[in-house]
């Protein structure tokens, strides 16, 4: 029997870059191959994230409500993890859509609606970029603080 | 040593909370207050919730950092 449930996924902003509706269009496409019915979709934002995540510091978030069967929860997140857009997911069973969500999923679908470009701080170069700079600038320093506590630790004992 | 010192309360936070209102893990600016400063959860001692609240409340934060919402640490 199928039931409702609302699900977060986070979005790779290099996939948004390519267009929204596609990005969005993935994971309600799954969905609907699942045999689910997709109530509600919209954007919930784009942040940065609390930690880096498959290399991205930011991404994008698709709030969706659908109806599907539970028995169809794993055979869907199994092709979610296929997804290189998707980077996380998370379901939760809710009672009932809310009627403030069902408003703003409507306002996407609106021709005129337009997501902003992601910022572009986001890639991969970037970030080996960073790790490179501060591996190489912090070799030496770091090893002076290990020595240090080292030697304290001898010192107790 | 216990008069001396008096009983030491942990200072609670103000949560802008309804009684009839659920945690939600998409409310971050209401979890981040519910968190310490290397990302723990804080204690009912501190929040002031009933056991009840503070399930819900740990469910919320455990989902805010699996979608990367919340630190795990720091």
């Amino acid at each position: 029997m199928p039931r409702i449930y609302e699900g977060m996924f986070l979005i790779d902003n290099d996939a948004v870059r390519a267009g929204w509706a596609q990005a969005k269009g993935v994971v309600t496409a799954l969905i609907e191959k699942h045999g689910g019915k997709v109530l509600a979709a919209r954007r919930w934002g784009e942040r940065v994230l609390a930690y880096p995540v498959r290399r991205r510091r930011r991404a994008s978030f698709l709030l969706a409500y659908y109806e599907i069967p539970g028995t169809e929860i794993p055979a869907l997140t199994r092709e979610l993890e296929i997804q290189d857009s998707v980077l996380r997911y998370l379901f939760t069973k809710v009672e009932l859509v809310p009627a403030t969500e069902l408003e703003l999923a409507a306002a996407e679908e609106a021709p005129d609606f337009a997501v902003p470009e992601p910022p572009a701080d986001d890639s991969q170069a970037e970030d080996t970029t960073v790790t490179a700079e501060s591996e190489s600038d912090d070799d030496e320093e770091d090893l002076e603080p290990a020595m240090a506590g080292a030697e304290d630790e001898e010192g107790r004992d | 040593m216990a008069e001396r010192f008096g009983s030491r309360k942990p200072k609670r936070i103000q949560l802008d909370l309804r009684p009839d209102q659920p945690i939600d893990y998409k409310d971050v600016e209401l979890l981040s207050k519910c968190v310490g400063s290397q990302g723990q959860i804080l204690s009912r001692r501190r929040t002031g919730l009933n056991a009840q609240r503070q399930r819900e409340l740990k469910q919320a934060i455990k989902r805010a950092r699996h979608l990367a919402l919340l630190p795990f640490v720091g």
